[in-house]
């Protein structure tokens, strides 16, 4: 019998290959897939306009896909609804135009919540998923900082205190 | 004395010049003690110790927990992924 609720999360080198995982997460009671993925923007307008030649991702690999884990509780609790569960993050030199990251989300119906659950998905990985990237243009090499910084309820629930 | 093992990533990687460390502790140690201790032995990581955040056994840490023996922690910058 399939799993009724199946779940992904990875950090990998691979190509993301969307199809494959959204079929992953599509259960026979699944009507509804919402699938956000990003890519490396090689030319960015807003704000600091910039060019970029390639990011360099890299992860905390054990503790990244145990958040990611976590960001995929967080979103049952929120969403039971919601069937099936996909998180991934690509890793390493990865080049404009190239999917970087898919968070998606199954359920039987568009109208349960699959659009705010992959969009909580992709904001709370930006939050506590230990990934980094490097940015490279042509004026140089610049380590992209994001501004989350976490508290206490961040921490797994049901983690062993240290 | 505790034993740990001490990793870097991203720029605090750069700034150390290196991925990991051992490290011997007094059982007492907390996270606030060893950035105190990580900042002296390590002159590079001086100015960004203050803004790094910091697990312990793959979990967030913070400036008032202990170190158990043993520990894997890390040091890194806020996460930039997606």
């Amino acid at each position: 019998m399939a799993d009724p609720s199946p779940t992904i999360f990875a950090i990998t080198e691979d190509v993301l290959d969307l199809d494959e995982l959204v079929s992953r997460i599509t259960l026979p009671t699944s009507g509804a897939a919402c699938l956000f993925t990003g890519m490396v923007r090689g030319i960015t307008r807003r704000g600091d306009a910039h060019e970029t030649l390639y990011l360099e991702y890299e992860a905390y690999q054990p503790m990244a896909e145990a958040k990611m884990r976590q960001v995929a509780e967080e979103i049952r609790q929120r969403w039971p609804s919601v069937e099936g569960i996909a998180i991934v993050q690509r890793i390493g030199r990865l080049d404009p135009g190239t999917p970087t990251v898919l968070i998606a989300c199954t359920a039987a119906h568009r109208d349960t919540g699959v659009f705010e659950a992959a969009r909580y998905g992709i904001d709370r990985l930006k939050e506590i998923v230990p990934v980094w990237k490097k940015e490279v243009s042509p004026q140089g090499e610049t380590w992209v900082e994001g501004d989350y910084r976490p508290d206490s309820g961040d921490i797994q629930a049901g983690s062993s205190p240290v | 004395m505790n034993e740990i093992k001490v990793l870097f990533f991203a720029q605090l990687r750069d700034r150390a010049d290196m991925r990991e460390t051992q490290m011997e502790l007094p059982e007492t140690t907390l996270v606030s003690d060893l950035k105190l201790l990580l900042a002296e032995r390590f002159p590079g990581l001086r100015e960004a110790i203050p803004t790094a955040l910091v697990a312990v056994n793959r979990e967030f840490a913070f400036n008032e927990d202990p170190i158990p023996d043993g520990a894997e922690v890390a040091l890194f910058p806020p996460v930039s992924g997606g």
